[in-house]
């Protein structure tokens, strides 16, 4: 370990050399600049892994058989497990997906997972992205320098290789496929994770397209090459379902593939994340996850929620209210580490701001108890170190046949001494070491 | 050539441009640099005219400072660098990480130039990485239409930046040979008229510099 710290500056190096980079928008404008990367990793002992690798998968597969009820059946509501308002108000819920069924029956294909360790030694699910979750490509890029940088470093420890995401990516993509190319479709340059969309599609050995480079003809999706056009047939987009087609979702959207949900919903393309799926990543829904676990796969849930109130409901909204102080709010609207309040944080006046607020929206918020995670240590410029709060992204990818869960993830902290550990707050990122004994 | 699509061999095309006039550019700086040392005059305004850029600058310190460094200003060696790092990225599936990393390092180099209180060294990386990436494009893309995308627009560039600075006339025949050999293989959609003018100006007829400037600029249709 004391080897990948002297080659702290090296590592940070060779990642500018490789353009690691995320944009933001600030003030109006948009900046691209490095991530962060401090060189101790986070190390997840075998054992550990066993237990987060079981959880995960459990929680994924519920996701999807939730997402493929909600547009079907739709028993869980039926059943009473989870109310009809979550669903039916929830902003990720989309009427125009009812009865249809994406290729390989999977929705979430790509799940992103946020997790973090208590001081207790347990791990708290913090929220579940089903949509585009991005941050594999960090700690992908970085494993390989690291290891370039450090060889002994990884002699010495004996480590499940994480160089597969690749692989993984296209088998998945391969799996769902409705016969054509694979292809990674992103908003363009622009996208603050547009270095992960370009290097995930050279990864994966996909084409990238941008907008304009696909249209939608009988029913098919073809992308424009230079030597003529090709039927493509799995698309995974890095832009948000309402600007994906103009003709079906937002009509204002330039970037946009019009009639792109024709093609999708006669089943001629494959679309991964699903449309629609912000359904089931609603910070409402949240809650109601282990009971989905319970509902569709007759199980205990192997993960824990953080604790969750939803002022929703009367009692919950009562408690809420006579805590707030100690309380995290969230507003399931937002993400990116937005639309995040801490009671403790907030003056009487704010308080008194937001419990009005709450009580006319009550749908709008979830509160959490604060988990009080283990915070990590962090390199700093002095070469001192420090200790600061970090979070566990995992990667959980699913198929027809299978959920694998990538023995990786991107491990986030933060560089100031709050809890926002999102690179979009300008927090930085670490290796997420899986022991492999 | 199939394997790509129409946006991104059109960015290849201005890849090569402006790869071209980062290389190109920054070497002519750095030749001023040295005739700075020994107070030996430069006629910076007519560079400018020449280039057919503004000249909003108070003198030739000024001029060398803001047109090798100043991002705000369109028409920067900075400029033409991040519009040569952002096609390259916007084709990193066609180029591979490892040489757009050349791409990067070259785009790096110019912030430490413009850091440095000694430029020269770092803008030499800048040439280094850019022939490395050159170096490197040619070992590892194997597809024709490809290569002869991004050389026509270097070719293009380097005929253009020849033309309008009235420099390195002798190699203008060799360049325009190399140039017709490269749209010849590159599948472009090339204007006839253009095409002619350079054919006949290699062939060894005489044509007027801004008529000849025109048809190279107007040769590819992108």
């Amino acid at each position: 370990m004391d080897d990948l710290i002297r080659h702290k500056d090296q590592i940070n190096r060779h990642l500018q050399r490789y353009g690691v980079k995320f944009g933001i928008y600030k003030n109006g404008e948009f900046r691209e600049q490095f991530f962060p990367f401090d060189p101790i990793p986070r190390v997840i002992t075998a054992e550990e892994w066993d237990s987060l690798e079981k959880g995960l998968a459990q929680r994924v597969k519920a996701l999807n058989l939730f997402l493929k009820d909600i547009y079907g059946e739709k028993k869980i509501i039926n059943d009473g497990v989870v109310p009809e308002e979550f669903v039916y108000r929830s902003p990720g819920y989309m009427a125009e997906c009812e009865g249809i069924v994406p290729a390989g029956g999977i929705y979430s294909h790509i799940s992103g997972i946020d997790l973090v360790k208590g001081k207790n030694g347990t791990w708290y699910i913090l929220e579940d992205n089903l949509r585009i979750p991005s941050g594999a490509s960090y700690p992908l890029i970085a494993r390989m320098l690291c290891r370039r940088c450090s060889p002994a470093t990884f002699q010495e420890n004996h480590l499940l290789d994480n160089r597969n995401y690749g692989d993984l990516l296209r088998k998945t993509m391969d799996s769902v496929n409705t016969g054509g190319l694979n292809v990674v479709f992103t908003p363009g340059r622009y996208n603050a994770a547009y270095f992960e969309h370009s290097y995930l599609a050279e990864k994966a050995g996909a084409k990238l397209a941008e907008p304009g480079d696909l249209y939608v003809k009988d029913e098919c999706v073809y992308m424009r090459l230079a030597g003529g056009d090709q039927r493509v047939g799995a698309i995974y987009r890095r832009v948000s379902d309402e600007y994906m087609d103009p003709v079906a979702f937002e009509p204002s959207s330039l970037i946009g593939v019009p009639n792109l949900m024709s093609a999708y919903r006669a089943g001629n393309v494959a679309v991964l994340n699903a449309f629609g799926n912000g359904v089931a990543d609603d910070k409402g829904i949240y809650y109601f996850v282990p009971k989905m676990i319970k509902y569709y796969l007759g199980e205990e849930p192997i993960l824990h929620n953080a604790e969750t109130y939803l002022p929703f409901y009367e009692e919950d909204r009562k408690y809420v209210l006579d805590h707030l102080e100690t309380l995290v709010v969230k507003d399931v609207a937002e993400a990116g580490g937005y639309g995040v309040v801490f009671g403790d944080k907030m003056s009487e006046e704010e308080l008194a701001r937001m419990k009005e607020t709450i009580q006319a929206e009550p749908r709008r918020f979830i509160a959490q108890e604060v988990v009080d995670f283990e915070d990590m240590p962090i390199v700093m410029e002095d070469g001192s170190v420090e200790e600061h709060k970090a979070d566990l992204r995992a990667f959980v990818l699913s198929t027809p046949d299978d959920t694998f869960v990538w023995p990786s993830g991107l491990t986030r902290f933060s560089r100031t001494s709050g809890f926002i550990v999102n690179s979009s707050q300008g927090g930085g990122f670490k290796d997420t070491w899986i022991e492999s004994r | 050539m199939d394997r790509i699509t129409l946006t991104q061999k059109n960015r290849l095309f201005w890849l090569g441009r402006y790869a071209e006039r980062v290389y190109q550019t920054t070497a002519y700086m750095m030749k001023i640099y040295d005739r700075l040392i020994d107070n030996i005059d430069f006629d910076y305004e007519s560079y400018c005219k020449n280039l057919g850029i503004p000249c909003n600058y108070t003198d030739a310190k000024d001029f060398c400072l803001k047109y090798l460094f100043d991002g705000s200003d369109p028409f920067s060696i900075r400029s033409a660098a991040d519009a040569m790092l952002g096609n390259g990225m916007e084709l990193r599936s066609t180029l591979t990480s490892t040489t757009l990393a050349y791409l990067q390092m070259a785009s790096t180099a110019l912030d430490e130039a413009a850091a440095s209180d000694s430029p020269c060294v770092a803008l030499q990386w800048v040439l280094d990485d850019i022939m490395a990436f050159r170096g490197s494009f040619d070992d590892s893309i194997h597809d024709e239409g490809t290569r002869n995308t991004i050389k026509a627009g270097r070719q293009v560039e380097r005929l253009s930046l020849f033309l309008r600075a009235d420099v390195n006339t002798e190699l203008i025949p060799q360049e325009l040979k190399m140039l017709l050999f490269r749209v010849d293989r590159a599948d472009l959609d090339v204007d006839r008229a253009s095409y002619g003018v350079i054919k006949g100006e290699e062939a060894g007829e005489k044509h007027d510099r801004h008529l000849l400037l025109g048809s190279v600029e107007g040769l590819i249709r992108v």
